[in-house]
């Protein structure tokens, strides 16, 4: 299977998205909106499932707290898994659960050698109850931290080196991030090693409302809004380098008709089908045909 | 307490920075000069936008009958002082209706925490586990054997009893097209269930809420029904039973011990 496009999925287009034809089609959810004992939302993503590649990608697990991850919502996610089989499994670089407390976003921390070495421990620990390797996507940043021993980029590769785990490129948290923070987008995406990424992600974002302050205002990765322009830009340079990756358009908020993200998702399935063209990806020992999540650790 | 490292530190430092609304507790790992940054402010709106979300997508009723914003601001208020104990949000909220009914601005609208009550007990049938209702058949038995017989009940089974006509109030404000509400004065039972696919939900009288008040309790098919017909004497036994059976809020029927 050569890398497709997919979309992240609504309940609200859970009709759409069964009658829905298009080639190479696959369907992404959080997790943790699936935690549940039954009912008919669990029967829908069966549903869908039958007929889609399923990614799960998870918001909670909170894998950049300073604690061992919660081995009850560890337990939920390989159940889930072991029921829908999805092709990739992937979570945040981020911390949300912090002494009992789970705040409902991805939190910032200093990138030190004692970050490096608990984040690396809980995502081995992940991957050893998951039985899989995952990926970890890169977060979107607001706050100018200081203390970081480590650039992001070469915090994930060393992450990646010593769990095995893949990598998601969120282009648009690239997008966000470097513009908050002010640094290049272009080159963070350059040095990122094609072997270790596994998905890619399109969102939208927004301008920070509240920002009356002098200088320029944040972005904000809203989900709420079609992916920009300059972030389709950083994607086509980010393919035509590493080769074609699965690729999901997500939107959670302000959310549009099926129709009108399936038009996005289309989009970044034409730009692949012109990379694996143009890269020949048959051939080309740089493209992973194969996620990297389906691997089994031993 | 876990023991805490410069990671453990961080995130103390950052949690108090969100709760106390101000970047005091951080300061330490911004830049020199840095007090109020504008990130620390999207991370707040970030987290309060989650929490406000899921108690609207679990308390819908209250959300239709004030509104959005004053449902945004008071589902705010409730998230700093009560916020997620799990990723998963789909049960946020356990303890919305009580904090509701202690809520000064909800004075004037007393009927609030028995809304969310009963969204909360829609959203919990919503996730429940899933059951087989008996048809009407496994019930044909001897009737000395049927009233011997323990019925077990739906997973998603949920009902109540209240002291008014709040469960009519709040069936008429789930209506796609809600009509004129009037809270009638007699009390009513509410009776949440999940047969099959969707969650159906409808008033419960007095002998049927006792009915089930005692099949919950344990109790055998004959005391369950003796107890509807002290709850009211005129009630309809037959007509009662057949109708919770249509509903679907039995699974099993245990034999009971022989007479």
């Amino acid at each position: 299977m050569s890398p497709t496009a997919g979309l992240g999925l609504k309940p609200q287009h859970y009709d759409d998205a069964l009658a829905a034809d298009a080639e190479g089609l696959w369907f992404e959810v959080h997790p943790e909106n699936y935690m549940a004992a039954g009912g008919p939302r669990l029967r829908r993503l069966e549903a869908i499932r039958e007929t889609r590649p399923l990614s799960l990608h998870g918001v909670g697990l909170s894998l950049a707290a300073d604690a061992d991850p919660d081995l009850g919502h560890l337990l939920a996610l390989k159940a889930l898994a072991d029921r829908f089989e999805p092709f990739v499994m992937s979570e945040h670089l981020a911390w949300s659960a912090w002494r009992g407390v789970h705040q409902p976003d991805l939190l910032p921390f200093p990138r030190t050698r004692a970050a490096l070495d608990r984040i690396a421990a809980n995502i081995g620990r992940t991957q050893d109850v998951l039985g899989r390797t995952i990926l970890v996507e890169n977060p979107s940043l607001y706050l100018p931290l200081t203390g970081h021993e480590l650039d992001e980029t070469d915090f994930l590769v060393e992450l990646t080196r010593r769990t095995g785990c893949g990598l998601l490129v969120d282009v648009n948290n690239v997008f966000v991030s470097a513009s908050n923070l002010g640094y290049a987008a272009e080159t963070y995406l350059d040095v990122l090693p094609a072997e270790a990424i596994g998905e890619i992600h399109l969102a939208g974002h927004g301008v920070d409302a509240n920002e009356a302050r002098s200088g320029s205002a944040l972005l904000i990765d809203t989900h709420g809004a079609p992916v920009a322009e300059p972030v389709w830009a950083l994607y086509r340079r980010l393919i035509d380098r590493v080769g074609p990756r699965p690729t999901l358009i997500e939107r959670d908020d302000d959310i549009p008709a099926f129709d009108v993200l399936m038009a996005e998702r289309d989009r970044a399935h034409g730009l692949l089908q012109r990379t694996l063209m143009g890269t020949g990806a048959c051939a080309s020992p740089q493209s992973r045909p194969e996620p990297v999540g389906d691997d089994a650790r031993g | 307490m876990t023991p805490v490292g410069e990671l453990g530190t961080f995130q103390d430092a950052f949690a108090a920075a969100l709760a106390e609304r101000t970047a005091a507790p951080i300061t330490g790992w911004l830049p020199e000069g840095e007090t109020d940054p504008a990130g620390l402010a999207v991370y707040r709106n970030t987290i309060a936008k989650g929490c406000v979300d899921a108690l609207a997508a679990n308390f819908p009723t209250v959300a239709s009958l004030v509104g959005d914003d004053w449902f945004g601001a008071a589902a705010a208020l409730f998230a700093r002082d009560n916020p997620p104990k799990s990723a998963a949000l789909l049960a946020y909220g356990v303890g919305f209706p009580d904090w509701l009914a202690r809520f000064p601005p909800a004075d004037d609208l007393p009927y609030l925490p028995a809304m969310a009550r009963m969204d909360g007990m829609w959203a919990t049938a919503l996730f429940a586990p899933e059951g087989r209702p008996l048809a009407a058949e496994a019930f044909a038995l001897e009737p000395q054997a049927l009233a011997a017989a323990r019925p077990r009940l739906h997973p998603s089974l949920a009902f109540a009893w209240f002291d008014s006509g709040l469960p009519g109030l709040w069936l008429a404000a789930r209506e796609p097209q809600p009509g004129e509400m009037e809270l009638a004065e007699d009390p009513q039972g509410v009776l949440i269930v999940r047969p099959h696919e969707n969650v159906t939900a409808r008033l419960l009288d007095r002998a049927g809420h006792a009915f089930l008040a005692a099949a919950a309790d344990d109790a055998t098919l004959g005391e369950a029904i003796t107890a509807a017909a002290e709850a009211d004497p005129a009630a309809d036994l037959p007509a009662l039973f057949a109708a919770l059976i249509a509903d679907g809020v039995f699974v099993g029927l245990d034999p009971g011990d022989p007479a």
